[in-house]
């Protein structure tokens, strides 16, 4: 119980920083901490099911994956302020 | 005693990284607390017995992606006072955040029993799984992978057309 009232609350601290915060770096940062609450909630099932093993890999994809999205949105973000575009209410516009 | 001595220790590393991440208004702290954020989420890992896993997200996240998050922040150049965040409370944001926390665990309470560290979970296990029943869902992350690295240097390189 306690690890799932921390994971929750890891997940919702980082939406609030998603919503409340204007630079890019920190939303991408924000992001990181809901993707790490959201991880450890799923270790935490593993952990508590009939085949941790499983879940140990299921949640070690997530991970990989994760870290891909990371990448491309630290991609994004270079590419951003690359065009004087560092803040969340400076994107206001797409193509296509 | 002890485990849950340790478990309460990483808990607090971790949402003391958080919240590091959530209210600083600079930028080198926010990317140091968001270490800190990473090591505890390593350090309850290792906890719940997922040493692999806790291995895994040193090396990727904490020896990774953090360092390409101070890469991107040294590649951008920006001077001292881009450095400094601006941040402000909203009220509506903080409700919807400790409603959406509210309604997780009250959904999930009942799914979830106490979690105690397991044992015998080894990489050979692990690895049983990943290239045996789920090899199809391994391959798919690796393209994933190929796929994430290709676009983020797609993304950096192209696009100077403003």
């Amino acid at each position: 119980m306690t690890t799932l009232v921390l994971s929750c609350a890891i997940v919702a601290a980082g939406l609030y920083g998603v919503m409340t915060r204007r630079d890019l770096v920190a939303v991408l940062a924000s992001v990181e901490v809901m993707l790490g609450g959201a991880s450890l909630l799923l270790a935490a099932y593993a952990a508590a099911g009939t085949a941790p093993a499983a879940g140990q890999g299921y949640a070690l994809l997530v991970l990989a994956v994760g870290a891909a999205g990371a990448a491309v949105g630290i991609a994004l973000l270079v590419s951003l302020v690359r065009r004087g575009r560092s803040r969340t209410d400076q994107i206001t516009e797409v193509r296509g | 005693m002890s485990a849950t001595l340790l478990w309460w220790g990483l808990a607090v590393l971790t949402v003391a990284g958080a919240a590091v991440v959530l209210l600083t208004r600079e930028m080198m702290r926010m990317i140091l607390g968001l270490g800190a954020f990473l090591l505890g989420i390593a350090g309850l890992y290792a906890w719940l017995g997922f040493g692999l896993l806790a291995v895994a997200e040193l090396f990727v996240y904490v020896g990774g992606v953090l360092v390409l998050f101070l890469l991107a922040i040294t590649a951008m150049g920006r001077d001292a006072d881009a450095r400094a965040i601006v941040r402000r409370f909203d009220l509506g944001a903080a409700l919807i955040s400790i409603g959406l926390a509210v309604v997780l665990v009250v959904a999930l309470r009942g799914l979830l029993p106490a979690a105690v560290p397991v044992s015998g979970v080894t990489v050979e296990s692990t690895a049983d799984y990943l290239l045996g029943v789920w090899l199809p869902q391994f391959e798919i992350a690796g393209v994933v992978l190929l796929a994430g690295l290709a676009a983020a240097l797609a993304i950096v390189q192209g696009g100077d057309d403003e």
